[in-house]
């Protein structure tokens, strides 16, 4: 649970860059290591007892989903005023939890921060799950299911195209392209890792099911130099990419006159809401998966810290966005945002507003105190408060905007049906089973992607010169 | 741990200005009087109450304080990130950082006209027509000349404060052997970022956006954050070669980091033009008359053929141009599109503050030009004493032989 | 999946296969062939090494510069296929927003070019790559297998001009102390076995059933109503107009108004401004007075409630006339048009009659237009007919005056 005390002094010794990983430090071991989650016969226990769990969750998703399409939306709590209710607000609660694999995958990899290697393949694997969880809300909301195809330009026998210039047109493009680049982007830091798992593989089916997913990657040169340079490209074109999705999403908003809606800031504040949710749920997840996989030398106390100060980062830009808003509803003059602003705070959903206040910006201000971002306890905690903060966000402008609008005779008060809340509870299910699933079939650390980062790495010719680590120009600007 | 810093490290002789920077201290003082001298003649000479003059000042200022703070974002950022690679280039960026008090000098007559209800550059200074329009009234508490005056001085003196404390550990550092300065600019480095990020936000509203009084965008804060940091990196990139020129920093500072910087300016060329294009789709798109009426000053008439060259200069066309590795590299390539990023930084400020004093024909005034070389003149004469006795080069810094090494890949 | 048989030594010598301790004396190996002038050489790894591609002498990859045209392409396409549907194939005008302006386009072209430089990025890669690859000979030798896990192998193939089985050796084995392994071909293909690519066309040929089914379906006329997989709202437990239902004693579905109905906001008026009769006679005369803003008021009605069947100008050709003449409707009786001599006979009350209960097929508009604006209807109906029938004499002196100039 602790870093041993040598490794804590290397961590924090400017002189060097640190070492970022613990224990297993040669190649072998970290394929030993990695591989050896997925190859033992059985699983622990509790991976047992949790994929029970979340797979009953999961039927009861499908449950409420057949439901669903069998009788219509009128099932959910959305009535007017609130024509977008729980649907809405858990679609933007999952992109957003999916935004924090592309970051870690594509920004930091920009940015050279190493120690993303060792989360970086069970974040990308979040951001798949999320946005699993996510489709599927705009894909049953409209309705007749059979005729979702509608949301895409396909030639039909109506003779209409789809209107480009709606923002839930822009989503279905966002979050489908966002969706597609994630997945090429996973598979293709997979394949040499599936490749490993291939030449390791003791029965046939597995070499056989491993081999052909691995392509026939043999690790030449030629080929790596070709895959670097594609992983640099997916990289660059992941980056705008994730600012992208979110800012879409908040267009659904934004473009509209509805206060509380309609402000500028929307797009920068939401990627930075997400990026804060997604490390939330991503620390919320590594901290047991960490422990039952026995991976705690590779995803070290110093990822876990490294990621809370990226929520402490983000927390606090979204609390910065908070006041900003705030203060221009009362700066523009406009009583109506006014109103909004001040109902949010004060009116029949304060509660919400609160609490959304306590878990987004007052709880993550705890992981200022370094013990309390090293406590393993602590962290989970606060993750868990601001998975719960970034939902309520979304509640609180999904709907105090709109049970509240400019005519007070259609005000009103949203309330959900217990399909809505099974349906919410469902995705969490769906979310975790694919999350277990991920880590007991697939390398839940990027094995080809550690092992770039050991001293091993880097050959001994330009050893002992920089404190004995290494090639230090590699190095850098290590968070 | 043995300091092996010091192995590779250049003498520190080697990187000090010296009375060099006092031959060209002398000449931009002498630029910075002049354009003094002449901005003030033309503004008398409009009889406009210095109304025009005020604007352009104003710009003058910003696009000098632009130029420190993205110079302070970089600082902390690269603390707050114990980066390696940029250590070369860092002590450049600390002295451009530290270097508000000038314009804090200079922009004081703004503060004081405020305070004497001059309301030729901010309307709502002048209580009579703020009691008349309840659009003004609404938000006189805020915009009020006396809790301005405050304000300014809050933010003025955050920057300063932040940019001398940072110049002064790391000089520290240089002159002590053990890691005590960085690891107190590492742990102070996430307070200093969010004093930063708190003031800027606010200020942009402050300075620039309540020459409008009656419009607003929650986004404004972070647009002017965006022009900063991409002003910025232009600015090092120039004051790097113009050092190189001169014979400093020649071994430390290679392509390698140049390379990085452009990396950082094309980041923030596209981080600008996200912004501006969320700003202006979002009011484009809701068409509330409240908001539009700032955008159609700026698309109609003159202005818009401003609004062109910077949807083209300020994005498109240094977007595609930095795109490239290439282009990054090569050094002679990379200082144009400084110099022309430069100059889309000032067009972008100019085009934020002056449609409100310029609304039909000409659109730029000899006093613009006297202003810019005004503030700049002292800016720069005030960088220079600055830089004077202190090392170009972080020659303590512990990840010093990290930056020298450093290679892209 | 690549298949390993233990190297039995069998078949052709393919390549030398040397397997090194660390990156750096692979890295040595890999300059000095190069050095060599050797080109038909690989090193593996189980991770990118830094630098190799110059060690080994290799060449940029041209993979940028797919991704950018691939990127390129998608910007094009999204451009152009967003103003072709939008603005050409089906415009349609929605809040106000231009058919095809560009600030709402940017989004969705935005993520069709990264969409598509990824897929150029991806699949570029994969192509360039060869991949997927069934086999390497290599891959026949089991020390081959820790590639993927700690081993650095170079292998120099025997059809590299340099090839040369002793001096090769020496060079390699300057840079390893491990012994070097012969690489022999065992005759396995690169290609796929057939069966595996006979599944795989087999999937693809099933794979374009339902497409091929779609466009069968689609190119032929059919008569008989669609199969309703699922019925939306198409067959509704309701009557549809004109039915007949048996439960009343008319059979009719619709019902009408019960007796002494006023539309809302009206009340009864005798005479002739409801029944447009004097007596028993159609009035000639209108009962309301006709002003300026009186005709304003009927040319609008008019505009909202005539004009999709009578047209404009009253000819008889509005787009509900035209799309039925192009459909060749056989139920469809032509509107009248209003400058028929019989209709321009015609009393103005009965004008108002046809308005007010309908005539043939045309439908009573009473209970949508009230009264005095079926007045206004009718007298902006003859001020059309004045206007379409009139003569010269009808143009005031002062302006034939310009007329005849031209």
């Amino acid at each position: 649970m602790t870093v041993s005390d040598t490794s804590r002094l290397v961590l924090d010794e400017p002189y060097a860059r640190p070492i970022l990983v613990d224990g297993a430090r040669d190649l072998a071991s970290i394929t030993d290591r990695v591989c050896g989650v997925v190859e033992r016969p059985t699983p622990p226990r509790a991976w047992y007892v949790a994929i029970t769990i979340t797979s009953c969750l999961t039927l009861m998703l499908f449950a409420m989903v057949g439901y669903l399409i069998a009788t219509g939306v009128g099932v959910w709590g959305n009535n007017s005023p609130a024509f977008w209710g729980w649907d809405i607000v858990n679609f933007v609660f999952w992109v957003g939890i999916a935004h924090a694999g592309t970051l870690i995958s594509a920004i930091l990899f920009l940015l050279r921060q190493k120690w993303r290697t060792s989360i970086n393949r069970a974040a990308e694997a979040m951001t798949l799950f999320a946005v699993c969880c996510a489709g599927l809300y705009p894909a049953v909301h409209v309705g007749r299911v059979w005729v979702a195809y509608w949301l895409f330009p396909v030639p039909n026998q109506m003779q209409m195209w789809p209107n480009f210039r709606s923002p839930l047109l822009w989503d279905v493009f966002a979050v489908s392209t966002y969706a597609t680049v994630s997945l090429l982007f996973w598979y293709m830091g997979l394949l040499p890792d599936l490749a490993t798992l291939r030449d390791r593989a003791t029965s046939g089916l597995k070499r056989g099911l491993y081999g052909f997913f691995a392509l026939g990657w043999c690790g030449s040169a030629r080929h790596w130099q070709r895959f670097e340079r594609a992983y640099l490209i997916l990289a660059a074109l992941a980056t705008p990419l994730v600012l992208s999705v979110h800012s879409v999403v908040s267009f659904d908003f934004a473009v509209s006159q509805v206060p509380g809606w309609h402000t500028t800031i929307f797009p920068p504040y939401f990627v930075a809401g997400a990026i804060f949710s997604g490390f939330g749920m991503v620390v919320t997840t590594m901290v047991p998966a960490r422990e039952l996989f026995g991976l705690k030398e590779l995803i070290t106390l110093r990822h876990l810290e490294n990621m809370n100060k990226v929520i402490l980062a983000t927390g606090s830009i979204v609390g910065l966005a908070y006041a900003t808003e705030f203060f221009i509803a009362w700066y523009g003059g406009n009583p109506y945002e006014r109103f909004v602003f001040l109902n949010r705070a004060l009116g029949p959903y304060w509660w919400a507003y609160w609490l959304m206040i306590f878990c987004n910006v007052v709880a993550p201000q705890f992981l200022w105190i370094k013990k309390i971002r090293t406590n393993l306890l602590f962290m989970f905690v606060i993750s868990i408060f601001v998975n719960i903060g970034m939902w309520l966000e979304r509640f609180v402008i999904v709907v105090t905007s709109l049970t509240r609008d400019y005519i007070p005779s259609s005000w009103g008060y949203f309330k959900p049906t217990a399909v809505d809340v099974c349906t919410f509870v469902g995705t969490i299910g769906l979310f975790l089973t694919l999350f277990l699933l991920f880590c007991r079939f697939l390398p839940m650390v990027a094995i080809a992607e550690v092992k770039t980062i050991l001293p091993a790495a880097h050959g001994h010719g330009a050893h002992g010169k920089h404190g004995g680590e290494g090639r230090p120009g590699r190095e850098v600007s290590h968070g | 741990m043995s300091a092996p810093h010091t192995e590779s490290a250049p003498r520190q002789g080697d990187q000090v200005l010296g009375p060099r920077a006092g031959r060209w201290a002398t000449p931009a003082l002498a630029v910075g009087v002049l354009g003094l001298a002449a901005a003030l003649g033309l503004g008398w000479q409009r009889g406009d109450g210095f109304s025009r003059l005020q604007h352009s000042w104003l710009v003058a200022c910003a696009f000098f304080l632009t130029l420190s703070l993205g110079g302070l974002f970089f600082v902390i950022i690269q603390h707050l990130t114990r980066a390696g690679w940029s250590v070369v280039v860092r002590r450049v960026a600390e002295l451009v950082a530290a270097n508000t008090a000038v314009v804090a000098l200079l922009f004081a007559p703004l503060v004081l006209g405020v305070l004497l209800s001059n309301d030729g550059l901010y309307p709502w200074a002048d209580a009579e027509r703020v009691h008349g329009n309840p659009l003004l009234s609404a938000k006189a508490a805020f915009l009020d000349p006396r809790f301005f005056a405050a304000r300014c001085i809050v933010y003025f003196a955050v920057w300063w404060l932040l940019g001398r404390w940072l110049l002064a550990r790391s000089t520290e550092q240089d002159r002590v052997s053990g890691p005590e300065p960085t690891l107190a600019l590492e742990r102070r480095s996430a307070p200093a970022m969010a004093a930063f990020a708190l003031s800027l936000n606010f200020a942009g509203f402050d300075l620039i956006m309540s020459v409008n009084p009656t419009w607003y965008s929650t986004i404004f804060g972070v647009y002017i954050f965006g022009g900063s940091v991409m002003s910025f990196f232009a600015a090092a990139v120039l004051a790097l070669r113009f050092l190189q020129s001169r014979g400093f920093l020649t071994r430390e500072v290679s392509v390698e980091h140049y390379h990085d910087l452009g990396k950082f300016l094309f980041a923030f060329v596209f981080f600008w033009g996200y912004i501006a294009f969320s700003q202006f789709m979002l009011i484009w798109y809701a068409d509330l008359p409240e908001e539009t009426f700032w955008f159609k000053t700026r698309m109609e008439g003159p202005w818009a053929a401003v609004s062109w060259v910077l949807l083209f200069g300020h994005f498109v066309l240094p977007f595609l141009g930095l795109l490239s590795r290439h282009a990054k590299r090569r050094l002679a390539l990379l200082t144009l599109w400084a110099v022309w990023l430069l100059a889309m930084h000032a067009v972008d400020l100019f085009w934020l503050v002056m449609p409100s004093a310029e609304t039909s024909g000409v659109l730029v005034s000899p006093m613009d030009l006297a202003s810019f070389a005004a503030v700049g003149g002292f800016w720069i004469f005030s960088l220079l004493r600055l830089a004077r006795g202190r090392s170009l080069l972080p020659v303590g810094d512990p990840r010093l032989p990290q930056s020298l090494a450093f290679e892209n890949f | 999946m690549a298949e390993r048989a233990t190297n039995t030594g069998a078949g052709e010598l393919h390549a030398l296969l040397a397997e090194f301790d660390d990156v750096d004396a692979v890295s040595g190996a890999a300059r000095a062939l190069r050095d060599a002038g050797y080109r038909r050489f690989e090193v593996y790894s189980p991770f990118p090494i830094h630098g190799i591609e110059r060690s080994m002498g290799l060449s940029p990859t041209r993979l940028p510069w797919i991704a950018l045209g691939a990127g390129l392409t998608g910007t094009s396409l999204a451009l152009f296929f967003q103003w072709w549907t939008n603005a050409v194939d089906y415009p349609f005008k929605i809040s106000g927003k231009p058919l095809f302006g560009i600030p709402a386009n940017i989004p969705v072209t935005f993520e069709f070019t990264v969409l598509l430089a990824s897929f150029g990025a991806f699949f570029g890669m994969l192509i360039l790559n060869r991949l997927p690859e069934h086999h390497r000979p290599v891959f026949e030798n089991p020390r081959f297998r820790r590639a993927t896990d700690d081993g650095f192998f170079l292998a120099v193939e025997v059809d590299d001009p340099r090839f040369d089985p002793r001096a090769t050796r020496a060079l390699l084995e300057q840079h390893t102390r491990r012994p070097l392994e012969e690489c022999r071909d065992s005759g396995q293909t690169r290609e796929l076995p057939g069966s595996v690519r006979a599944a795989l066309v087999s999937v693809a040929a099933l794979g374009l059933l339902p497409l091929a089914g779609v466009v069968w379906a689609r190119s032929q006329d059919s008569s008989r109503p669609p199969i309703h997989v699922v019925n939306d709202m198409d067959s509704q437990p309701r009557y549809r107009a004109q039915a007949a239902n048996p439960v009343f004693s008319d059979g009719r579905a619709m019902r009408s108004d019960a007796l002494g109905t006023q539309a809302f906001g009206e009340l009864p008026r005798p005479g002739t401004i409801t029944t447009g009769k004097q007596g028993d006679a159609w009035t000639e005369s209108f009962p309301v007075p006709v002003t300026p803003a009186f005709l304003a008021r009927g040319r609008e009605r008019f505009a909202i409630y005539c004009t999709p069947c009578h047209g404009q100008s009253g000819y008889g050709d509005g787009l509900v006339a035209l799309r039925a003449a192009e459909l060749q409707e056989q139920n469809w009786v032509q509107p009248s048009s209003l400058h028929d001599p019989l209709v321009r006979a015609r009393p103005v009350g009965q004008l108002f009659d046809t308005v007010v209960n309908g005539v043939r097929t045309m439908p009573a508009y009473g209970r949508q237009i009230p009264r005095e604006d079926a007045w206004a209807v009718v007298a902006y109906v003859r001020a059309l007919q004045r206007s379409q029938n009139a003569a010269q004499a009808d143009v005031p002196p002062t302006e034939r005056a310009k007329l005849g100039a031209q």
